[in-house]
């Protein structure tokens, strides 16, 4: 008797183990997701009984202007911020990945961002974003030391150039970015360029404050890119997006960079490669993973983007932020007018295809390079 | 031979003086990334200190932290009986003040005209929440003394000392005070600084002389406080969402922990029917906008969950902790984790538990789980930045009433409340800075295991 009952809680023992789980897994997903499929083909409201209509939501939602610019946005929104999230991640990781005093804190510096919620770094963005913000008073003060700082930079890049060119015709190995010569080049140049703007031979332009509309505008930038330009607030959504993934994925990659073996650059140098050399060839190769990894977090954290749109609100014209996600919520929520809970999860329907098949498309790519390199 | 010497130790010294200037080129470049990534958040500290966040041009001068102007709080705030860090104006006290203009030449010297401002506190619908008595109509400001005249070649510096007595059997806890000059003669410095200059410089404002030292440089913080009640129970509305956020937040990490290492476990070493359809559809489910399920998750709860909520006397789980807990007890991506880290163990040590004859339930708990350490440490960290961020989900189950909501929601409603045609951004960014807070430290204090989070649920996957 005890045998039978050891042994039947035995046999039980994975489902009872998996049962809290599988009780919000079973009735918060998976129904969840039938449910959405099932309303996606019907015209409910929230309040009458759904009746069936096919494919006709779906049809509607491309007829719809408001619709068609939440897809651009979000496809627009995903392509720009995963594209440069990854390379400022990895760069950012290159730059960490040093065995020097006082990294920690600069690790914990770096990933504030990260940390905290989308709401407190949306205010303080849209804080910095007015039209008398900070982003605007920097851009007056780039504006009007413009020429001071381009002085200041080809001065830098001469002299740079100038000291390393010496130690090349004396015969040592010299990079063109040697660090210990960029110190001293920044001085040099810094006291050349106090010396010309002590003397008035350049001055700052008394310029105009710059008065940049960043959220509350429909203009497009850039100007030059015709049909691929965005709406402005979607840029600057963009801008504080990747300022706050960046860090969660230089972690990632500062794992994957001390996971590469060193014997791999000694070899390398030994025949001679350079630093952007051991980069390309053997940094970026070794951490293809990662990438694929942080490529595919990326695609989907971008295109559920909510967040900002929602917390901007009105702060800015809703053509200019609207996203998939957002348009979801507001076809189903919409305030004012009836619930259209059927367009809204047609729109979803579509959001969790588009997803699944932008991974699927990442994977098959990630997939074939890795062919080619072999 | 000595020459050659000579030539190494060259060449040594110059290799040491290159690494030196290696790491300080490194360290230039990391604290330029600091000043970029900190920034925003300090500079937003900052200026929630200030009266004006969006005063033109930005910059880092902040009355609010000079000592002259803490010096002159404290002061100020003991003449009204309070203790110096918090101030009041206690019946019978008299608070005195000292302020010096500039009068140029050729302009009439007339002393400034002293008047307490009936004033209601805060912007927007703060400040229709607010009925008060005036501390105006209880308080004396006595004859305007000079008392100290400097002239100079561009004109005469004049200090005056200008008394307010508090003649009522109340006590207050604010003063304001508005000073007005007349045109031309300029400010030049007074025992605390006014907290905004106005009409070309004719009127110097005080919100409160009698503050204290730490509401007059926490006063947007304080704002935050004080001005957010609910209009139905009267309670503070942001002390409530702090409690509201930090008590989901602590069911759910503890929900998510043991729900999760019991999954995670299951799934890592248990043979049952169904198991690798189950991951995929957890992989499947990670890729899943919330956005796709939380119409159905909103009637699901509005329906008490197929109406079992009723068995228990309960009804719609909409606007309710339980609703919001019970539809997040564990999330798919911590049951992953789990997973992910339990197949890492070694088998060995399990393996001869039950041939000992030890149950699953005893190997999960007395073996698995301890070894399980550091999962769980990361898993808390993880879930309780996840939690207390959390908004899309709280923004649709919790609409009303306000003392509900959870920190980010009650922040959002915010840009309403602290909105009358501008921004107010003084209490907006305080009350962002603050609620930032509590995981700001907590990342401070368990930094590594923010990290390893991070990475474990990263790399394994």
């Amino acid at each position: 008797m005890g045998n039978r009952w050891s042994s039947l809680k035995e046999k039980t023992a994975p489902y009872v183990l998996l049962s809290p789980f599988l009780f919000g897994f079973v009735i918060f997903f998976s129904y969840a997701f039938i449910r959405s499929l099932y309303f996606s083909f019907t015209d409910y409201d929230l309040f009458s009984l759904p009746n069936w209509v096919g494919i006709t939501n779906y049809i509607n939602l491309f007829k719809e202007h408001l619709f068609t610019r939440a897809l651009r946005n979000s496809l627009t929104f995903t392509i720009i911020v995963t594209t440069l999230q990854t390379i400022f991640a990895l760069l950012l990781a290159v730059v960490m990945n040093q065995k020097i005093r006082g990294i920690k804190y600069f690790r914990t510096a770096y990933y504030m961002p990260s940390v905290t919620s989308s709401i407190v770094i949306t205010l303080i963005f849209m804080w910095m974003f007015q039209r008398k913000g900070v982003i605007n008073y920097l851009l007056t003060l780039l504006h009007q030391y413009g020429l001071t700082i381009g002085v200041f930079l080809a001065l830098l890049a001469g002299i740079q150039f100038l000291l390393v060119f010496k130690e090349k015709l004396r015969g040592r190995p010299v990079e063109y970015l040697e660090p210990s010569y960029i110190i001293l080049s920044i001085i040099l140049a810094s006291i050349i360029t106090y010396v010309f703007k002590d003397f008035g031979i350049i001055k700052p332009i008394e310029a105009k404050a710059v008065d940049i509309f960043w959220l509350n505008t429909r203009e497009k930038v850039p100007f030059w890119a015709g049909p691929f330009a965005f709406p402005r607030p979607l840029g600057a959504i963009m801008i504080l997006n990747i300022w706050t993934t960046v860090p969660t994925f230089m972690i990632l990659y500062l794992a994957g960079l001390q996971g590469i073996p060193k014997v791999l650059y000694e070899a390398a140098e030994v025949d001679g490669a350079k630093g952007w050399q051991k980069f390309w060839y053997i940094t970026v190769p070794q951490l293809k993973d990662i990438t694929f990894l942080v490529v595919t977090l990326g695609l989907i954290g971008t295109l559920q983007m909510f967040d900002q749109v929602k917390i901007i609100g009105t702060q800015a014209p809703l053509e200019s932020t609207i996203t998939l996600a957002y348009y979801v919520y507001q076809s189903a929520f919409p305030g004012a007018s009836a619930p259209k809970v059927g367009m809204a999860s047609a729109a979803a329907i579509i959001l969790a295809v588009l997803t699944l098949t932008v991974v699927l498309i990442q994977k098959v790519f990630s997939g074939e390079g890795r062919g080619l390199r072999n | 031979m000595k020459i050659q010497q000579n030539y190494t130790s060259d060449i040594n010294l110059k290799i040491k003086r290159r690494r030196w200037m290696n790491v300080g080129a490194i360290y230039l470049i990391l604290l330029l990334f600091s000043v970029l990534f900190m920034g925003p958040f300090l500079f937003g500290a900052l200026s929630s200190l200030k009266d004006n966040p969006s005063s033109w041009p930005p910059t880092l001068k902040t009355e609010q932290l000079s000592p002259k102007n803490w010096l002159g709080a404290y002061t100020l705030a003991r003449q009204g009986g309070g203790c110096g860090f918090f101030g009041e104006l206690k019946s019978g006290h008299e608070v005195s003040f000292q302020i010096t203009y500039k009068y140029p030449m050729g302009i009439e010297i007339v002393p400034p005209q002293v008047i307490v401002p009936k004033r209601f506190k805060g912007t927007g619908r703060a400040a229709l929440e607010l009925d008060r008595e005036f501390v105006a109509d209880f308080v004396k400001i006595k004859p305007i003394e000079e008392i100290n005249r400097v002239s100079n070649k561009d004109g005469v510096l004049i200090s005056y000392k200008i008394t307010i007595v508090n003649i009522s059997q109340k006590d207050f806890n604010e003063l304001p005070l508005d000073l007005l000059i007349p045109y031309k003669v300029d400010f030049l410095s007074a025992t605390l600084s006014p907290n905004r200059i106005e009409r070309l410089g004719r009127i110097q404002s005080w919100n409160n002389l009698v503050s204290g030292v730490i509401p007059y440089i926490f006063h947007n913080h304080f704002r935050v406080f004080n001005e957010n009640y609910s209009r139905t129970t009267g309670k503070r509305l942001f002390m409530t969402w702090i409690y509201n956020s930090f008590f989901i937040t602590i069911v759910k990490v503890i929900t998510t922990l043991i729900f999760a290492s019991m999954a995670g476990y299951a799934l890592a070493r248990l043979k049952f029917y169904g198991r690798n359809y189950l991951f995929i559809l957890i992989l499947f489910s990670m890729m899943i906008p919330g956005q796709v399920t939380f119409i159905s998750n909103y009637l699901v709860l509005r329906d008490g969950i197929f109406g079992l909520t009723k068995l228990f006397g309960g009804g719609s789980l909409l606007n309710t902790f339980t609703g919001l807990i019970i539809s997040g007890l564990v999330g798919a991506s911590a049951v992953f984790i789990m997973k992910q880290f339990f197949e890492g163990l070694p088998k060995e040590m399990e393996e001869s538990a039950r041939i000992d004859g030890a149950s699953t339930y005893q190997i999960f708990s007395k073996i698995m789980l301890p070894l399980a350490k550091p999962a769980l440490g990361a898993l808390t960290i993880l879930t309780f930045q996840g939690v207390w961020n959390e908004f899309f989900w709280p923004l649709v189950i919790i609409t009303s009433p306000m003392d509900k909501f959870t920190l980010t929601i009650g922040l959002l409603s915010f840009k309403e409340t602290y909105a009358s045609g501008a921004f107010d951004w003084g209490p907006i960014l305080a009350g962002a800075i603050i609620s930032a807070l509590p995981i700001i430290i907590l990342f401070i204090v368990f930094q590594r295991y923010f990290v390893e989070g991070v990475s474990f649920s990263g790399i394994k996957g």
